[in-house]
């Protein structure tokens, strides 16, 4: 026993000598090493044992398990429903707001900074694909060229001399132009804008959306993003706040002032719909032409028919709804203030009411289990079937740090 | 002592004046004087202790040296506004504050606080004021109004109202309790008082809040109480009669009801009818806490008033066993005098060379009382000793002087070393301490081996006190032969053994000694004071932390507001958070996400820092006005919340703080901290720097600052103890001229030292900036046990006496008076423990053991050690090679 002890506490010294040698050695060149701020866009995000604590804005599943994503880069995953969680290792520490995946392997976040990261191993891994430099020089190019192209039509009309045209046309190439001038201005001050929602239609094509009405597409797995913004009817370039499958080949992207607009050709054309409310959503609840439109202060619509007409449902909630899902039985909506409205299969309300604690939520994802794991300002909730408050403690994976 | 053993020719020599000592010579031969000057000097420091003035200011307490507080003077008045304020919690016991009772108590008691002397008005918060306000996100964009709705009625609706608009405005946990049982009104202070036009006056003020809040009035029905009215009456409540209510509709009652509308007139007949009773009554509906540090200030400079009365039971005490001691009444009054002239000296002085009294200073004339008492003693027994050998008063006077002078100038000497070493402490409170303790020592040389002696020599022992000596001398008593043994081979080394089995014990159970304030809530106070029990409802009821660190972020002047600043400052909030101990953090870049979510209808999603500078500007005004950034845009606070100011919480928030700063503050030249906009702008067209500099500086807040204490004392620590012990031994060895000499005398004082340190484990007191001088005072007066004890057995082996013979003497004469004296100088702190001010009590607890320990020290381990290594043979040669063949006086 003895020979043995000593020998741990000889490979103890000696570990602990070089350790102090080492902290010595560091002191003494620190001070050569010339510390300074960097870019949040080239710093990885930082491994915490608390990230499931941190503000958190969306969660969803891949196959089995949950990956989450948030505030400082943080993108989290779960593979015990939501109970403990491992980080992810991300390129960049800013604040991301939405995650996709289009299998269980293949899936994409955004954020602000118009990040775009992905990940090809169920989100252990993400690539940087795309930022906010890289936005704003496509956005100037889109608004130059929109110019140009509505330069053509006023001369074209000019030439035909018809007054109606060229005064729609002139009208047109002023909010061009402004348009253009707000994204040099942009691009000048390096200020950025945050995608809000990105789908994927499968490994190759899909769609990120956000603020200012910021529409990109890809055709190539995120390899390149291209500015589609002139397909959206968005003049006002409100926020555009989700962008929802709805049926075979319907997307529908609904948010600010009331703005939806709808897709029947996978996203190549656009056109806007008359809206039931003229407050913001942030999102639409499908089950095929079954659907709930959810915003602004408890504000909630149901449809049965894909959105010809909207149903303003009576949910007694002042809080605005931020996230909401479709599960197995019954569909969810979250929002600010520990607002949770639960449907039925029906899409009928059948309970409404507020978490303890009051805290904003902004995503929702059921567990196998048949719960539900809510993120938002205080990080990671889990609720059962009914609403009630799992008191499992939430944690970090053990050994992961 | 036998007569016949002093009948040699050595001792009839030094009765012969020339052999006596020149100061003696000086001092006895010019009596009136002598006597006329000290009285006059009385006079002058008599009217200095007029001129002494109880001091509040927090900047003594806290080392002004060190670099975080440094850093914390420069930005001072960008953040004392945010420190002063007082918190009034009202609290009802039954249901919610959603009662029209509730609210019209709180909207009176939240009106008279208003008008408090030196409260600013404008900006008192409550969900009584137009300041609290609520907002919310609609289709149209901002909507908001005052929490308590204009239309307030007290009926059911409107406080339905009241609850939403709550809800709606983010105070829950800020100005309504998170279980609604209760309200804040949050009472922000002016600086200076209006009246007088000084600086404000925290115990009057504390005073105030006292009378308003916690007397303040209200009405209970008798039969919720379940007292008849007589029985209300004897336990002096008043009833509420039809006269009253009169009175207090006309305000002529002399006071108020804060809920008047809902009191019930006692017609005589009825039987539910109302009592008024004090907010802070056992039968009141409500409860109130205060908190604030106003508040506080106010609660310690009241403790300090009970110091007076502490004092005054030290002297009474004293006086008894002085009595007890002496048996003359002379011989005890003359003593206690000549220790407050002492005391009165001491004030004086300080007094006239402008010090001012803090909460540390005003314990000095305890000690100086003490000491000066224990030197008296000796005098005294001196004395009557002599003259019990028949003596007249004046030659008894002079011998007791020539015999003692030496050995009680190095004793006191080494006392006001020993405290000077103190000023190594950078810390305001400590180092006048220091002065104060060594201006006390120096002046009982002159009072107490001066004055006392000449008093006496005019005055004399009475017979009875020389009889008591006297049978002293002679007594065989059965503890001294007791401990006489240990100076023998037989039981001494019982004594060392159990001594070095208890520095082993103590020195292992030291090793859990913490640095800092160990409890929570205000550490000043004790854990179940008023205040510190107001401060616990506070934080369990609050989403608030009374424990802050804040790290101040700086830019050039007007500079603050940039991407780069407020990034920086959000991935430092987030590294903190991350820290075990931290809670949450605070900064403009809180304000500024918040901010960018309001302006996005409320999206969480929107919570990010902007990189449009033009965005960022949003934030602040709402920064400002949380004091989040300063007025010159060139200094943003983090504030950082903690679970506790435990050494090690503070230590962990430092090291990350450094941690961070070593990977983002930029080095550049500190010169463009100081640059102009205009200048680093140019500096950045020059190239010279590639963007706006920042940098993170330590620290502010009370954990902020209780770091920096903390860092100076565990480095004054060791550095202290090598001084004061260095001191005591120069001095020793400079005195006994024997190594062997200083072993006896020190060894057992640090012995005292190890087991002191295991009581503070014990006690659960860390090593702070009360206990520091604990260590100072405790082995600077603690030695002079070991002084007087040594240098009289040092007399007997010259006299020819083996050691347990010379210790059994040295006990009968002065191992009484050793005695005596730690029994007087504990019982002098001892009175502290009783101290309503938490640090106090604790040096009163730790002075205490040491004054006793160190006297049993001196009494047990001191002849133990020198059984085994005292040469009495080499002693002898040295005397005699000094002194020849004359005799030591004996």
């Amino acid at each position: 026993m003895l020979p043995t002890f000593s020998r741990e506490r000889m490979r103890d010294l000696a570990s602990k000598t070089f350790q102090v040698g080492f902290l010595v050695t560091a002191f003494l060149i620190s001070p050569l090493s010339h510390a300074e701020w960097k870019d949040p866009l080239n710093v990885p995000s930082v491994k915490t044992e608390r990230a499931h604590e941190s503000l958190l804005l969306d969660v969803t599943r891949a196959d089995k398990r949950l990956v989450a994503v948030g505030s400082h880069g943080h993108i989290i995953y779960s593979d015990d429903n939501g109970l403990s969680w491992t980080q992810s290792n991300v390129p960049v520490s800013v604040t991301l707001t939405n995650v996709f995946f289009v299998s269980g392997k293949i899936g994409w976040a955004v954020g602000h900074d118009s990040v775009i990261l992905k990940t090809t191993d169920g989100g252990q891994n993400w690539v940087l694909q795309f930022d906010g430099m890289r936005a704003n020089q496509a956005i100037v190019e889109g608004a130059q060229k929109a110019v140009d192209e509505a330069v053509e039509v006023l001369a074209a009309a000019e030439e035909s001399d018809d007054q109606d045209a060229i005064y729609e046309a002139e009208a047109h190439l002023e909010n061009l132009n402004f348009a253009l001038d707000d994204a040099i201005y942009d691009k000048d001050k390096n200020s950025t804008k945050p995608f809000l929602d990105i789908w994927f239609y499968n490994a190759n094509q899909g769609y990120a959306v956000g603020a200012y009405g910021m529409f990109f597409y890809t055709n190539d797995g995120g390899q390149n993003w291209l500015n589609g913004i002139s397909r959206v009817p968005n003049p006002n370039r409100f926020h555009l706040n989700s962008i929802v499958m709805t049926g075979g080949n319907v997307l529908t992207m609904v948010g600010e002032q009331g703005l939806i607009v709808r897709s029947e050709d996978l996203g190549e054309t656009w056109t806007e719909q008359d809206s039931p409310y003229m407050g913001s959503f942030f999102g639409l609840a499908a089950e095929g032409d079954q659907q709930l439109l959810y915003g602004l202060r408890g504000h909630v619509f149901y449809t049965q028919n894909s959105g010809l007409n909207w149903l303003e449902v009576d949910t007694g909630a002042e809080q605005t709804l931020l996230g909401g899902l479709v599960g197995k039985r019954q569909t969810v909506l979250v929002g600010s203030s520990g607002a949770v409205l639960m449907f039925n299969k029906a899409m009928k309300i059948t309970k409404a009411f507020s978490l303890e604690g009051r805290k904003d939520h902004s995503g929702i994802a059921e567990t196998a289990e048949g719960g539900f794991v809510l993120v938002g300002e205080a990080g990671v909730l889990r609720i059962d079937a009914n609403g009630t408050i799992q008191k499992e403690v939430i944690s970090a994976a053990k050994g992961e740090l | 002592m036998s007569q016949e053993k002093h009948s040699t020719a050595p001792v009839q020599k030094i009765l012969i004046d020339d052999a006596a000592p020149l100061l003696e010579r000086v001092l006895f031969k010019n009596r009136p004087l002598v006597l006329i000057i000290l009285l006059a000097l009385t006079a002058l420091f008599g009217y200095g202790v007029t001129l002494t003035k109880l001091d509040s200011s927090i900047e003594k307490y806290i080392p002004t040296q060190h670099e975080y507080i440094k850093n914390f003077l420069i930005h001072a008045d960008d953040m004392k506004s945010g420190v002063a304020n007082i918190k009034v919690s009202l609290a009802t016991k039954e249901g919610d504050i959603f009662n029209a009772e509730y609210q019209d108590v709180l909207k009176n008691l939240n009106d008279k606080v208003s008008f408090i002397n030196g409260v600013d008005l404008s900006i008192v918060r409550s969900l009584w004021t137009a300041n609290t306000r609520w907002t919310e996100v609609t289709e149209e964009g901002f909507q908001g109004g005052t929490v308590i709705p204009s239309n307030y009625d007290g009926s059911q609706r409107s406080l339905d109202q009241v609850r939403q608009n709550i809800l709606r405005s983010g105070e829950l946990g800020r100005l309504v309790a998170n279980d609604f049982k209760s309200s804040i009104i949050d009472i922000p202070l002016v600086e200076k008082d209006p009246i007088t036009g000084g600086n404000l006056n925290y115990q009057v003020l504390s005073r105030d809040f006292e009378n308003i809040v916690r007397e303040g009035l209200v009405c209970v029905d008798a039969s919720t109480i379940g007292l008849s009215d007589g029985m209300a009456e004897r336990e002096g409540y008043k009833v509420f009669t039809s006269q009253l209510q009169a009175a207090l509709e006309s305000k002529t009652a002399g006071f108020d009801v804060l809920n008047f509308e809902h009191c019930k007139v006692n017609n005589g007949t009825n039987t539910d009818y109302s009592m008024i009773v004090k907010l802070s009554d056992k039968n009141s509906p409500y409860n109130v806490y205060m908190t604030g540090t106003p508040k506080k200030l106010g609660d310690l400079m009241d403790g300090a008033i009970s110091i007076g009365y502490f004092f005054l039971a030290a002297i009474f005490m004293t006086a008894f066993l002085l009595f007890l001691y002496s048996r003359c009444p002379r011989g005890t009054i003359i003593p206690i005098l000549a220790s407050l002239v002492a005391v009165v000296w001491q004030l004086g002085a300080l007094g006239l060379l402008g010090y001012t009294i803090d909460l540390y200073s005003v314990l000095v004339p305890f000690l100086v009382f003490a000491i000066g008492i224990s030197h008296g003693v000796q005098i005294i027994n001196g004395i009557a000793i002599e003259s019990g050998k028949g003596a007249d008063k004046l030659t008894a006077a002079r011998r007791a002087f020539r015999g003692l002078y030496a050995p009680g100038m190095l004793a006191l000497i080494s006392d006001g070393m020993g405290f000077l070493t103190l000023l190594f402490i950078d810390i305001g409170v400590i180092q006048e301490l220091a002065i104060a303790a060594g201006l006390g020592v120096a002046i009982i040389i002159v009072t107490n081996l001066v004055l006392l002696p000449i008093v006496l020599s005019y005055v004399g022992i009475s017979d009875s006190g020389i009889k008591n000596a006297q049978r002293g001398e002679k007594s065989n008593f059965i503890l001294w032969r007791g401990l006489s043994y240990f100076a023998s081979r037989k039981a001494a080394p019982v004594a060392i053994v159990v001594a070095v089995l208890l520095v082993i014990g103590a020195t292992y159970v030291s090793r859990d000694l913490q640095i800092g304030d160990l409890d929570k809530g205000a550490p000043e106070l004790r854990a179940d004071s008023r205040y510190n029990l107001d401060n616990d409802f506070m934080v369990s009821n609050y989403s608030t932390s009374s424990d802050v660190f804040v790290v101040m972020a700086e830019t050039p002047q007007d500079m603050c507001v940039s991407f780069k600043v407020f990034d920086t400052l959000n991935r430092f909030m987030w590294h903190m958070e991350n820290v075990e101990g931290v809670q949450s953090a605070v900064s403009v870049s809180t304000i500024s996400k918040l901010v960018g979510r309001a302006m996005n209808e409320g999206n969480i999603k929107w919570s990010s820092i902007s990189r449009n500078d033009i965005i960022l500007s949003g934030a602040v005004q709402r920064a400002q006005d949380a004091k989040l950034i300063n007025s010159t845009c060139s200094m943003l606070p983090v504030v950082i919340y903690l679970n506790d100011h435990k050494a090690e919480t503070l230590e962990r928030v430092v090291d990350a703080v450094e941690e961070f700063k070593a990977e983002y503050d930029d080095q550049v030249d500190e010169k463009y901290y100081s640059y102009s906009q205009d200048e680093i702008n140019q500096a950045l067209d020059a190239g010279e720097l590639d963007s706006v500099p920042v940098r993170l500086q330590l620290a502010s807040g009370n954990a902020g600052i209780e770091a920096a204490t903390n860092q100076v004392i565990e480095s004054a620590q060791s550095t202290m103890l090598f001084f004061v012990y260095g001191v005591v031994i120069f001095l020793c060895f400079l005195t006994f001229r024997s190594i062997r000499a200083v072993a006896c005398i020190v060894l057992p004082l640090m012995v005292t030292s190890i087991l002191s340190e295991a009581i503070m484990v014990w006690l659960g007191i860390g090593v702070k900036v009360a206990t520091l001088p604990v260590i100072a005072l405790g082995v600077g007066i603690g030695v002079d046990y070991g002084i007087y004890i040594y240098s009289r057995l040092e007399v007997m082996l010259i006299h020819g006496k083996n050691i347990q013979q010379a210790f059994l003497e040295t006990l009968r004469t002065t191992g009484k008076a050793v005695g005596f004296t730690g029994i007087t100088l504990a019982i002098g702190v001892a009175t502290w423990i009783f101290s309503p001010i938490k640090f106090q009590a604790d040096m009163g607890v730790l002075l205490t053991f040491m004054f006793l320990w160190n006297m049993l020290g001196a009494l047990i381990l001191l002849p133990a050690i020198a059984c085994f290594i005292l040469k009495p043979e080499e002693i002898i040669a040295r005397y005699k090679k000094r002194n020849g063949d004359i005799m030591p006086a004996g």
